[in-house]
């Protein structure tokens, strides 16, 4: 069971606190705001890291939310990957402009896939799960792969959303 | 053995994993108690299976999914699935895109709408109502980064809430999502 988390992420990096009708408009859907934060910690922070750890997973984060230039997220999740153990080692591949230079298999193909799956899926084939497998990924770590990634883009595009209408 | 489908059709599809879905006899205690909270009175899908190999985020991503696309009030259910047809378009999502059909045509009665869309995919010339609402997840789904007072003031034009426009936000999010896993975990094949 997830704990309540008493942060909501997407009310904090869109800085709600200053948008009460806002915040007000997300509470009528209190049940999907909760489950979408219960959600996020699944994800990012789950009780049992396994393969991927949580520094991984929020340098993967920052990654993806860089990708579509949501400054917000990105930065959240950087601030997250610093707070992290072992996380200044994965600082660089937060940033998509940078590749895997120097980074095992394993990393550069979880890398090829975190960007076409976010920016592309619809490219998506039965060979690039082949290549994760090839890469050293069993079939949990490709379900949890793309978990994160499913979960990371539903954020950004509830934040893109939500930022419309908060300035509209 | 059938062959995997690459093209759009409204056919009813089945769907099949790329990497082992949960077996129910050798399942976990924590992956039992994920199987449990989807819809039981059918057989449990491969779909679900498959995601079962993380319980904790399936255990959260079904109540979700449930409330964004079925929750009283708000947007019409007919209008969620077309931001879930729009997405799945956007997406390439060929089994997602087949049961939201389905299921807009099913609450809606108007396979017109449906036929259009599969007719011209992204460029659909469909009424004025529904048609905001497609444009608005084509746009959110393909360009997040793009989203603002253009899209926002065509979805007040056709007379949407707040609360509407939220619904429909999260329609389309959850689909973002759901197409990034079955359209990537696996792909669809003609039933047999």
């Amino acid at each position: 069971m997830t704990a309540p988390s008493t942060n909501d992420v997407i009310d904090t990096v869109l800085g709600l606190d200053r948008f009460p009708d806002l915040q007000a408009l997300r509470e009528q859907r209190a049940k999907l705001k909760h489950l979408s934060q219960t959600s996020y910690q699944a994800a990012l922070r789950p009780a049992e890291a396994r393969n991927f750890s949580y520094a991984l997973r929020a340098a993967l984060a920052a990654r993806m939310a860089a990708l579509w230039k949501s400054q917000e997220l990105a930065a959240h999740f950087r601030e997250l990957l610093e707070s992290e153990e072992g996380g200044s080692a994965l600082v660089s591949i937060a940033n998509p402009g940078n590749g895997a230079e120097g980074a095992d298999t394993r990393l550069v193909a979880i890398l090829a896939h975190v960007d076409l799956v976010t920016l592309s899926p619809k490219e998506a084939t039965r060979a690039n799960i082949e290549k994760l497998t090839a890469a050293g990924l069993d079939d949990r770590d490709i379900v949890t792969l793309a978990g994160l990634i499913a979960f990371v883009n539903y954020q950004v595009l509830v934040v893109a959303g939500l930022k419309m209408l908060r300035d509209n | 053995m059938s062959q995997p489908v690459h093209e759009f059709t409204i056919e009813p599809l089945d769907w099949k994993p790329y990497v082992k879905s949960v077996d129910v006899e050798t399942a976990t205690v924590e992956q039992l108690d994920a199987l449990k909270i989807t819809p039981s009175n059918k057989k449990i899908s491969d779909y679900v299976l498959v995601l079962a190999n993380e319980p904790e985020t399936l255990k959260e991503r079904t109540p979700l999914f449930n409330d964004i696309m079925y929750s009283e009030g708000g947007l019409s259910r007919g209008g969620r699935e077309i931001g879930a047809l729009a997405a799945s378009f956007v997406n390439h999502c060929i089994y997602c895109a087949s049961v939201h059909a389905a299921r807009y045509i099913q609450l809606e009665r108007r396979p017109e709408v449906v036929d259009e869309i599969y007719d011209r995919g992204l460029d659909a010339n469909l009424p004025e109502f529904e048609q905001a609402l497609f444009n608005f997840g084509v746009d959110l789904t393909a360009h997040p980064d793009n989203v603002g007072a253009y899209q926002f003031y065509h979805l007040r034009e056709i007379g949407l809430d707040d609360l509407q426009i939220i619904d429909l936000i999260h329609a389309v999010a959850i689909f973002g999502w759901a197409n990034r896993l079955m359209h990537t975990l696996g792909e669809p094949h003609r039933l047999d």
